[in-house]
């Protein structure tokens, strides 16, 4: 009996309950939030596209340098060929 | 942009207290509900251009404050398992704290009972705490919870039901301890 009734008391605790306000300052706050957000954003999307186009003009270069090294190798190898495999 | 400020700010001085208020119930601590009502308004800031009206900014600023309230409450308890684990800090009463929260809105004669039931609403699961809560201490109907947490109204009335039946039997369980201490 006596349980019930605590646990009905505990349950009730809440009745009557009356909102609470947030602090005055509290829209300034999210303002501040807000504007640090929108500073930070551009700067970020020119930090990522700059990292982007150094790593496709790295990866540009490092192959025209394979290909270029690739083409030379081959055309000494014809040389070199025409020269030691001679049919006459 | 200024038309979008304007927006912001009426919507703002229209759901301040209720964010707030879903807040402070939802992590019982001033500071945090404060730091969540701050998340949850950049967040509308943000997506108030793209806001398609399917459902009343009421119901959408609701359901974005339970995910900031659910996303605060983990990576405060994954912070405090870090705690446990690392080198103490001066934080530790803020973090071990929780259970004792006396609400400022709580009559004065309610506040050590209520001190009791916040403790008992931090166990029940997620959807149950929720459900409780907005219909307990924000009042709202099984309908207005069902659309808020994109349920059908039966399911909000079990979760409900099985919200309090679980409150009930953890209550009978405190009581002995209570008894203990005041007997």
């Amino acid at each position: 009996m006596e349980k019930d009734q605590w646990i009905q008391t505990v349950l009730n605790s809440t009745n009557g309950i009356t909102t609470v306000m947030p602090s005055d300052d509290l829209l300034a706050k999210i303002q501040l939030k807000i504007k640090q957000q929108e500073k930070v954003a551009p700067t970020t999307v020119w930090w990522i596209a700059a990292s982007i186009a150094v790593l496709v003009t790295l990866n540009v270069a490092l192959l025209q340098k394979a290909k270029t090294k690739d083409n030379s190798t081959s055309s000494y190898l014809e040389h070199t060929l025409n020269q030691s495999n001679q049919l006459y | 942009m200024p038309k979008q400020s304007v927006i912001f700010e009426t919507i703002y001085h229209e759901f301040k207290v209720m964010v707030f208020n879903l807040a402070l119930h939802y992590l019982q601590n001033i500071e945090d509900a404060e730091e969540v009502t701050q998340d949850v308004f950049v967040k509308v800031y943000h997506s108030l251009a793209h806001f398609q009206q399917k459902s009343s900014y009421k119901t959408w600023i609701y359901r974005i404050t339970i995910n900031q309230c659910l996303d605060f409450t983990k990576k405060k308890s994954s912070r405090k398992r870090l705690y446990l684990f690392g080198a103490k800090s001066e934080n530790e009463s803020e973090y071990l704290n929780t259970s004792t929260f006396e609400h400022p809105g709580i009559l004065m004669e309610n506040q050590e009972a209520a001190v009791q039931l916040f403790a008992v609403i931090n166990t029940l699961t997620e959807n149950q705490k929720t459900a409780f809560l907005l219909s307990k201490l924000d009042g709202l109907s099984n309908p207005e919870i069902a659309e808020i947490m994109e349920m059908s109204i039966s399911a909000v009335e079990s979760l409900i039901f099985r919200a309090k039946v679980s409150l009930q039997e953890k209550l009978a369980k405190k009581f002995t301890e209570y008894r203990k201490k005041y007997k």
